[in-house]
């Protein structure tokens, strides 16, 4: 009885697992057979020249080169600003924050993380008709208002996975350097951090492809269905997934629906481009910080 | 000759939290022998040896009563005299636990980490410091020629010799092991032995221990422990 049991969840853990292999290759396949048609330079260049749009010279109208400009600098962008604070919050919160407060900057972080992003992006827009009004109209909706939006839509992940990853740090790796000599920045800095480094990347790693395909915050914030490149953080701009979301829902012939599609792609593309740039990184950092 | 007294301790309490952990110590440990503590588990004799180096404040809720000093570069201190920072403290007071904790980095990098800890930027230095440790534990022979490998690839006898020597590349006077033989075979456990007593010239040292037969090889004086109270 109990062997047949031990037998069926590893049938149901093997079906599970075909399960998920087959939606994704289901997925792709979809994907490829609808958009591979369009997946051209023109696609992404429309009719112009590739190297005068790359090098700046003319810009590009019908092309999706625009939309994943702008997904690149919405994602650096909002990196730049999360980064920094969210693994300096996950610091704080797991190595200097006082046990009393703990529980409830926990609790704060948990209720960030479970806001919808439709909630942030209003947010952003209120933060925007803010300044509007109080800088005489000139900031409007922008890559920049995205960007902040986009990092405090990250930011719990961030400063949870960062938490996470110092505090289930061996005790004993710990408590080493500090026997050695080491203050407690040169222990956080010199010993936690690239221990826990891995872990962090994963968490960045995540918060990356949440900014790459988040549609509700930058819909309100700034992307627009043609804007070209931004020329300057204050500007408005295109997205990938918002480009999708506008195609599929007003798209007048197949070509449209099929460049959708292909649009489609090269998202997942750039976040597969993404995952695996990290995942270089990681292996790099990890042997400079602890190996030179 | 008369043996100096390198540590001593008066009515010293630990607690953590509200519990009373050790209760009124007054001990006075002699210099470059092997002071052996043992009693039950949970009786307080890890508390006892993270005392000396400060280390229970890297612990939340501890607090203590009572004082410490120590015989340091020739003159008797207050370990928790504010114009002694702790990390000073802790260069001169090593520490060895029972479980090797190599870092996570090379075999050459481990020993010469306390340096970088100090500020210690003279390559040359470096160099001299982690040879003279690593042949002080008799690990030289054995890892010369791989110094760049990670440290965590060695048997546990070779970590557990490297931790030591990480721990007296900074030439300190006292010397903490918490168990420093018990995860290891009986033979890592003799090569640690002997290592210790070669280390009575220049530290005093003093070892937790679970075996008896041990510390009659070894020790030269005994305290037991029982519910934090010493005897010995």
């Amino acid at each position: 009885m109990v062997k047949l049991f031990e037998n069926g969840i590893t049938v149901l853990s093997w079906l599970a697992t075909i399960l998920l292999l087959t939606s994704l290759f289901f997925l792709v396949a979809y994907l490829v057979y609808k958009g591979g048609s369009s997946l051209q330079l023109t696609l992404i260049f429309g009719d112009t020249a590739p190297l005068d749009a790359l090098m700046l010279k003319r810009q590009v109208f019908d092309g999706l080169l625009p939309a994943i400009g702008g997904t690149l600098l919405l994602i650096i962008g909002s990196m730049i600003i999360a980064i920094p604070v969210g693994v300096a919050g996950g610091i704080y919160m797991a190595e200097y924050c006082n046990s009393k407060i703990k529980p409830l900057y926990n609790l704060a972080f948990d209720v960030l993380a479970g806001v919808p992003s439709i909630i942030i992006g209003l947010a952003g827009l209120l933060l925007t008709i803010f300044l509007n009004r109080n800088f005489q109209g000139q900031i409007a909706t922008c890559l920049l208002i995205s960007c902040f939006s986009l990092a405090l839509l990250v930011l719990p992940y961030l400063i949870r996975t960062t938490q996470t990853a110092l505090e289930t740090i061996d005790p004993v790796i710990r408590k080493t350097a500090p026997v050695l000599g080491a203050s407690r920045l040169q222990n956080i800095t010199l010993v936690l951090l690239p221990d826990s480094l891995a872990d962090i990347i994963s968490g960045i790693i995540l918060a990356i492809g949440r900014c790459a395909e988040d549609t509700a915050v930058i819909m309100l914030t700034g992307a627009v269905a043609t804007a070209g490149l931004p020329h300057s953080p204050f500007a408005q701009y295109e997205a990938l997934p918002f480009y999708i979301y506008y195609i599929s829902s007003q798209y007048t012939g197949p070509d449209e629906l099929a460049r959708g599609f292909g649009a489609a792609i090269i998202l997942l593309l750039l976040c597969t481009g993404f995952l695996g740039f990290s995942v270089l990184i990681q292996r790099r950092l990890t042997t400079l910080l602890l190996y030179r | 000759m008369e043996t100096t007294m390198k540590i001593c301790t008066q009515s010293l309490c630990f607690y953590y939290r509200r519990q009373q952990v050790l209760h009124d110590i007054n001990l006075q440990l002699p210099a470059n022998q092997i002071t052996a503590i043992t009693g039950p588990s949970g009786s307080g004799k890890s508390t006892f040896l993270m005392v000396l180096n400060r280390l229970w404040e890297e612990i939340e809720g501890c607090s203590i009563s009572g004082k410490v000093t120590m015989e340091l570069n020739g003159h008797v201190k207050n370990i928790h005299d504010p114009a002694l920072p702790v990390r000073e403290l802790r260069r001169k007071v090593g520490m060895v636990f029972q479980q090797p904790n190599p870092l996570p980095m090379s075999i050459y990098k481990n020993i010469a980490f306390p340096l970088h800890l100090a500020h210690v930027n003279d390559k040359i230095q470096i160099r001299e410091n982690v040879e003279s440790a690593l042949r002080q534990v008799y690990l030289w022979d054995e890892v010369k020629d791989r110094l760049g490998d990670d440290g965590r690839l060695l048997s546990g006898g070779q970590q557990q010799r490297l931790c030591l020597a990480r721990a007296l590349v900074l030439n300190p006077e006292v010397l903490l092991l918490d168990e420093p033989t018990s995860s290891l075979d009986p033979e890592a456990s003799n090569a640690i032995e002997k290592l210790l007593i070669s280390l009575k010239s220049r530290c005093t040292l003093i070892m937790v221990s679970h075996y008896q037969d041990q510390i009659q090889r070894i020790a030269d004086l005994h305290i037991k422990v029982l519910n934090g109270r010493f005897s010995t």
